[in-house]
């Protein structure tokens, strides 16, 4: 479904990533791994159109998608949370959510019906299940951090995604958070059939959830296979499982 | 030498040596304002007013020196001094409070400082037009390439202007605070958790820009008249020549100044009713080709 | 639940305030009704930048080109072409907004503070433009005296026109806060990055809010002839456009009727402080010192917050 194909970017000389590969098939759920600084973000920039890749190509359903603007590969319905929390401050949950559904309806272009009786069913089923229901009206600014990340996952959701871009979707949650998180991202892949494409640092959970590995190591993929296919890989011990992240040159 | 003129006319480049000169004057307020603006974050409207109290500062020396060359000496040292001491009261009775935020924040609070500092002045030194003479020793003209006039004092504006940046590249890039200064527009909460107390850091820096507001207030006051006002356009003139230079980047500023103040006199021979747009035209065409400056900016 | 009845409450306020404004010129002699028609415009120039700047989060520095171009497209068209003169207030907004176009699309591809300086720039060019051009724009004199339609050249009834319009606007202005479009220009002011990344075209909502906010800006200084009769180099001068800035953080510039606030304020302010002393500046520098240091949401953002906890905040705890 997803093909990316030798993916370079560089900032001032720094090779962030590097001759990156990765294919995605309908219906799976990808994991990328690496050590800090390995470059994932970056990869998930590049896909996703926020930084435009100095060579290489991004190919989603068979059509070149290498470049086009975020506006653009959204609609093409693929929808990402970030890793750092990136929401509507100002704007309360519910509106957070609707926003992303009219935009993807292309309703944001009209002036002047009011929002307020647009999109309401599809945004409270969404928050329904997600299980942020609750807090609708609050501003998001007032969020704890692990709803904050939930809802991250809730607006990408508003885009009607077949593939979903999950940037370290359980970071900095309590554990029980992070269970309840992992139970959310399950589920989506099982009763909607999503295609889920994410990075996380927590072990435990990549090899819990994710069909196959794509380890990545100073911004080059050094190998993608099934789990037990990475577990026994002697490079990717060397680089990442064994501790150290030094020796793999 | 005629052929020199055949090449270019000596109307030309009497206009050019007049635009050089306004150069050092753009180039000392706008180098203050983009250091103010690469370390501090601060868009200093109040830039401008401070560039207006020296000038009317160096008045008051002058007249309180007897109006002669000391006092046009006396202005040069007392004036920038006395818009630094204003300045640091300012920043440590008000803007310290307030880095952190944001820039519209910052900007309008400057622009009030600036109604206030304008109206202190119209208290202080009435509403009148005053001027400046000419230092004794700067009267009288050089000739240049054999028989261009070209006034004295404009001689020693274009001295003065690289003496200034030299100092200012020294105190940014040899001196401790600068280095510090430099760290901290990169990355402000790194400087403070190595426990530098980045507060007075701060204060010094900005002292320094205003006190190059002062001195290009003291410098512009002989070739103009001393008036209320003359504020406005040249706040607004430094300001694009940062911008275009790429904020918080001195020689960024110089380059502004020069393609601003040629940009102006040459203008002004092309097209006399328009040509002032010339210089807000090149800063157009540099924004739309360069949307962060010529130079590498600082943020 | 608590946010509609507190809406339903405003509502009431605002319906009252109309209904007096509605009274007035039977009661108050005819300085203060100009003074409130400047109230009224500048008012609606304030919100108009506000579209821009509290719901839109884009640094639009020089607001008041709009403004001016706005006004002198309509003197121009009033005193040099033999046109209605109603097509006049018209076109005046029109051509702000086609200004506001070009200027957008020129100014869209950098971000805040370039945005803004950038801007400043392009508006100088333009303010040069008016005060050199004496053939055309009467430069620094500016056009005065400028001939009206008679069914609005008495001041109550420039008044009872400027009320509506400016009304007629600000209803506009407000449904399409309310609309999906206001929804992703306020996503945009939030997190532009994000707002890409659910599918929103984040310039082509920008430039087209620029252009809604220039074309307002325009009315305003339309009904600024009807009410003044003169237009002059001034009003787009860049120390107006901070001052209309001012207007909006004074008034609060999160809430719709903040802008309209601070107009008020600020205009009431100046008209009586000049009666006393020439240092208008001065007194408002202080205020303005005090709004950012003590209310950095100004006075209606002030009051909304205090509102929220008495209201809000104890329905939450049970």
């Amino acid at each position: 479904m997803l093909e990316v194909k030798s993916l370079s970017k560089s900032f001032d000389g720094f090779k962030a990533v590097n001759n990156a590969n990765l294919d995605v098939q309908k219906g799976e759920i990808v994991a990328v791994i690496g050590p800090n600084g390995a470059g994932k973000t970056t990869l998930f920039n590049l896909i996703t159109g926020i930084l435009k890749p100095d060579s290489g190509t991004v190919h989603f359903k068979g059509e070149n998608i290498t470049g086009f603007p975020p506006y653009e590969i959204c609609r093409k319905r693929i929808s990402r949370s970030f890793q750092i929390v990136n929401i509507f401050p100002r704007l309360t949950v519910f509106e957070n959510v609707q926003v992303s559904i009219l935009s993807r309806e292309k309703r944001t272009w009209n002036l002047f019906t009011p929002s307020t009786k647009l999109a309401i069913d599809e945004t409270n089923r969404i928050l329904e299940s997600v299980g942020l229901v609750q807090k609708k009206d609050r501003m998001t600014a007032l969020l704890s951090h692990g709803d904050s990340k939930v809802l991250e996952i809730a607006m990408a959701l508003g885009g009607n995604p077949e593939f979903l871009i999950l940037d370290e979707p359980t970071a900095g949650m309590a554990p029980e958070e992070t269970f309840r998180c992992i139970e959310l991202v399950k589920r989506l892949s099982e009763e909607l059939g999503l295609t889920i494409l994410f990075c996380e640092h927590d072990m435990e959970i990549v090899f819990g959830i994710a069909d196959r590995i794509m380890v990545m190591v100073r911004g080059a993929t050094i190998v993608q296979g099934s789990c037990d296919e990475v577990r026994c890989n002697e490079a990717v011990q060397n680089a990442y499982l064994g501790g150290s992240d030094v020796c793999l040159m | 030498m005629d052929f020199f003129y055949a090449i270019i006319p000596p109307k030309v480049l009497s206009q050019i040596f007049v635009g050089l000169s306004r150069t050092t004057i753009l180039f000392i307020v706008s180098s203050g304002l983009s250091l103010i603006l690469g370390v501090l974050r601060i868009p200093n409207v109040a830039h401008g007013s401070l560039y207006m109290i020296g000038a009317f500062m160096a008045y008051s020396l002058s007249v309180l020196f007897g109006g002669g060359d000391l006092g046009f000496w006396m202005a040069l040292i007392g004036a920038p001094l006395g818009v630094a001491i204003i300045s640091l009261v300012a920043e440590r009775g008000v803007f310290r409070y307030l880095y952190e935020r944001e820039h519209l924040m910052l900007l309008l609070l400057t622009f009030a400082f600036s109604l206030v500092f304008g109206d202190l002045v119209k208290i202080v030194w009435g509403t009148e037009y005053k001027s400046v003479p000419v230092p004794q020793m700067f009267h009288g003209f050089v000739y240049l390439f054999g028989g261009l006039p070209f006034p004295l004092y404009n001689l020693f504006l274009l001295i003065v202007g690289p003496i200034v940046a030299v100092a200012l590249w020294l105190f940014v890039n040899k001196t401790k605070i600068g280095k510090i200064g430099r760290a901290a527009a990169v990355d402000r909460e790194m400087v403070g958790a190595v426990g530098i107390n980045v507060s007075w850091v701060f204060a010094i820096v900005f002292v320094i820009g205003c006190l190059l507001a002062g001195l290009g207030g003291v410098l512009v006051a002989p070739t103009v008249s001393v008036t209320l006002g003359m504020d406005h356009t040249l706040i607004m003139e430094a300001f694009l020549i940062v911008i275009m230079g790429g904020l918080g980047n001195i020689w960024g500023a110089l380059l502004g100044a020069l393609i601003f103040g040629l940009s102006q006199s040459l203008g002004i021979l092309i097209w006399s009713q328009f040509g002032i747009i010339f210089p807000y035209a090149a800063v157009i065409v540099v924004l739309l080709f360069r949307p962060t400056g010529l130079l590498k900016s600082t943020w | 639940m608590v946010q509609s009845r507190m809406r339903g409450k405003a509502q009431l306020y605002v319906y009252a305030g109309i209904v007096v404004l509605f009274v007035l010129p039977l009661i108050l002699p005819r300085f203060y009704i100009y003074l409130t028609s400047i109230i009224l415009l500048t008012g609606l120039l304030a919100t108009s930048l506000n579209l821009v700047l509290g719901y839109g989060g884009i640094f639009q520095f020089h607001h008041a080109v709009f403004y001016g171009v706005g006004a002198y497209a309509t003197a121009l068209m009033l005193t040099k072409s033999g046109l209605s003169p109603w097509l006049s207030f018209i076109v005046g907004p029109l051509v702000s907004g086609f200004l506001s176009f070009i200027m957008g699309l020129i100014c869209i591809r950098l971000s805040k503070l370039y945005f803004g300086m950038l801007q400043i720039s392009l508006g100088s060019l333009v303010w040069i433009i008016v005060y050199r051009w004496y053939s055309f724009t009467g430069g620094d004199d500016g056009i005065h005296g400028v001939p009206l339609p008679d069914i609005i050249s008495s001041p109550n009834s420039a008044y009872y026109f400027t009320l509506i319009v400016t009304a007629a606007c600000l209803f506009v202005t407000y449904k399409m806060i309310r609309s999906p479009f206001g929804s992703a220009l306020q996503g945009i002011r939030d997190n532009p990055v994000r707002s890409e990344m659910i599918g929103i075209n984040v310039k082509r909502h920008q430039l087209l809010a620029l252009i809604i906010a220039g074309f307002f800006a325009g009315v305003a200084g339309s009904l600024f002839i009807v009410v003044d009769n003169t237009v002059f180099p001034d009003m787009l001068f860049w120390t107006l456009s901070l001052e209309v800035l001012i207007m909006c953080l004074l008034g609060g510039w999160f809430t719709f009727l903040g802008p309209m606030l601070g107009a008020a304020i600020i205009i009431m302010l100046r008209t009586f402080v000049s009666t006393y002393t020439t240092y208008w500046a001065l007194v408002l520098g202080v205020l303005m010192m005090f709004v950012i240091f003590f209310l950095p949401n100004g006075v209606l953002g002030y009051i909304e917050e205090k509102i929220k906890k008495d209201f809000i905040e104890p329905v939450i705890k049970e």
